[in-house]
């Protein structure tokens, strides 16, 4: 329900929010929340609630790219780690190995050096960062598959490794997949906006509610109540999107078959282990 | 032993890996070092000047061989900008960002594998989804945000309580202990909340886990009961995937408590590399990344051979097969 309330608010404040953006009253800073203004208005005298419903579209922008980048990049180095080259196999499953270990926030410092804050960083690294943790935690599932029988038959019927790849490996593993992304992109989320507080996120102009959240910190002794809104509204995005994941694990487990139990502690550990901190 | 070999030679291949990279990412990237660093205005006069004195003439190979010498030879370069030895730069911050994680992974743990530990073996229903969505909304929370309310209730100055200072690190440092810990406070608690809620899920899966393994069965059938056969069986057998997430997540909070130690202004290491991007000091970003790379990887290591040691069960598997379980 706060997923569907997400869209709909991203849609709307494409076409109407209630004050324009740029519309600045230098005479009604820091307004306490009235029915002109609901939530009240910032420093400049701009309006709080037309910044968070703007804002909800970068976040939506920046949470389907990040997915889309994590979902591609993750099933190339999933195909990587199922190579018939057995070292070629090997050393990605090295390589993979020795890159999960740095943290997302690392990979975006090295990128902002060069290309500056922008939305695009932030998909870039994070896309990065979780497209490596979806084929770490998707391969014992996978490999499971690439050796079974009728993978097996595929291949001795003549069908090559690319499509054996898109019609038995990918939809097996599609339950891990879903549940690793629905995680993703709250996690994402949460990156966003302690990349943009530290200025290596969206640019400044950018509505977004970490740039709302940011914005909101540094005024925190002027005007307290301001900082409670976009807080209020990314814990309840990522926790939507968390429970979202948990709901779809229980509704389409595969691992209840008894040979893959060892997988599962294995999901789930990884699981576990990834928490953003930004 | 030959497990130990094998791993360390990883390692240090990854080591080399990763040095080259951070080499590569900050040359091949758009945007000339010599030119990043000198600023926008400068004019190409200034910047063929600063290449010349940063030896960025060279080719990047002998870049790369002089830059690598000197951190095997553990001297990191001095800072062009502030005229400071990098390495001391790094030891310094790193007594404020250590006892910081410290802290804060301890409430963590006792926040997480209790309330973890509870939300398997509580009896009603009610309570054990409740704990479940507790621990579910604190991952969501910004660190940001969460650090925000903490100071609202508890700091000196603007807190409704007034009763840990919310800004800076004393400038004794640890010579005044009290006051340098109280000021880790804050900070600390906000990380042992949102690490202890990832904690506190992960507990969780494990030991759901173990609800329906033989070891609890066994301890049942010896005679105990099934929350003592999981609190004592079952936390034990999960004990090793415990230490290795417990141990990771300790190398990530090193960069994972950047935007506290910046909300706090606290000089730590996360606050020392956000400044030094922002001021385009990149031979010195370079050496820190890579100490930084350098110093998870490592934990990354000592991760799996602990893992190794406490689970005796995997004596016998590849190489790959602790890589994989340690995450």
């Amino acid at each position: 329900m706060v997923l569907g309330l997400w869209l709909a608010v991203a849609a709307v404040s494409l076409f109407w929010t209630p004050w324009s953006l740029w519309w600045t009253d230098g005479y009604h800073v820091w307004q306490k929340p009235s029915p002109s203004h609901i939530l009240g208005t910032d420093g400049t005298g701009a309006d709080v609630l037309s910044w968070l419903m703007a804002g909800s579209r970068t976040n939506l922008l920046i949470c389907v790219l990040t997915v889309l980048v994590t979902a591609v990049f993750g099933l190339l180095l999933l195909a990587a780690m199922l190579a018939r080259t057995a070292l070629f196999a090997q050393a990605s499953v090295v390589v993979i190995d020795a890159l999960i270990s740095l943290p997302t926030v690392l990979i975006a410092l090295i990128l902002a050096v060069p290309f500056g804050p922008s939305v695009a960083v932030i998909v870039a690294a994070c896309g990065f960062g979780y497209g490596l943790n979806l084929a770490r935690i998707a391969r014992p599932q996978a490999m499971l598959v690439a050796r079974s029988g009728y993978v097996e038959s595929a291949l001795s019927n003549g069908a090559s490794a690319a499509s054996v790849f898109s019609r038995h490996v990918i939809p097996n593993i599609m339950p891990i997949m879903m549940v690793q992304l629905s995680i993703s992109a709250g996690t994402v989320v949460l990156a966003e906006s302690g990349l943009t507080y530290l200025g290596i996120g969206v640019q400044s102009g950018v509505p977004s509610w970490g740039h709302s959240l940011a914005t909101s910190v540094t005024f925190i002794n002027v005007y307290p109540i301001t900082v409670v809104w976009p807080g209020l509204i990314i814990t309840c995005v990522v926790l939507a999107l968390n429970v979202f994941g948990d709901a779809l694990r229980d509704c389409a487990d595969p691992l209840s078959n008894p040979e893959l139990r060892a997988v599962r502690g294995r999901v789930e550990a990884s699981k576990g282990s990834e928490a953003e901190y930004v | 032993m030959r497990f130990l070999l094998r791993r360390l030679a990883l390692l240090l291949a990854a080591l080399f890996g990763m040095s080259v990279l951070i080499f590569l990412a900050l040359r091949i990237l758009p945007g000339d070092v010599a030119s990043v660093m000198a600023g926008l205005n400068a004019t190409p006069a200034r910047v063929a000047r600063l290449r010349q004195e940063l030896g960025l003439n060279r080719s990047y190979l002998q870049q790369y061989f002089e830059w690598a010498g000197n951190v095997v030879h553990g001297n990191l370069g001095i800072s062009v900008l502030t005229g400071r030895d990098v390495g001391v730069q790094i030891v310094s911050r790193m007594q404020i960002t250590f006892p910081l994680i410290l802290i804060g992974l301890l409430i963590a743990c006792l926040i997480g594998i209790p309330l973890g530990a509870a939300s398997i073996v509580a009896r009603s229903a009610r309570v054990r989804q409740s704990l479940h969505l507790l621990a579910l909304t604190g991952g969501a929370i910004p660190a940001l945000w969460g650090a925000m309310l903490l100071i609202l209730l508890f700091s000196k100055g603007s807190g409704l309580i007034a009763l840990f200072p919310s800004q800076g690190f004393p400038d004794a440092g640890w010579a005044q202990a009290g006051s340098a810990l109280a000021s880790l406070m804050l900070p600390a608690v906000t990380v042992g909340i949102i690490v202890g809620s990832s904690i506190m899920r992960y507990t969780r899966s494990a030991l759901q886990e173990m609800l329906s393994s033989e070891f609890v069965d066994m301890g049942m059938a010896c005679g105990m009961t099934r929350v003592q056969a999981v609190l004592r069986i079952g936390l034990r057998v999960v004990s090793p995937q415990l230490v290795s997430v417990i141990g990771l997540t300790f190398a990530e909070m090193i960069t994972g408590v950047m935007v506290i130690e910046n909300l706090f202004a606290l000089p730590g290491i996360g606050s020392m590399l956000v400044t030094d991007v922002g001021n385009r000091d990149l031979l010195t970003v370079q050496s820190e990344l890579f100490v930084l790379a350098a110093f998870f990887l490592c934990i990354g290591f000592v991760v799996d051979v602990l893992h190794r040691v406490l689970d005796p069960r995997l004596k016998g598997a590849g190489l790959l097969a602790t890589a994989g379980g340690a995450q």
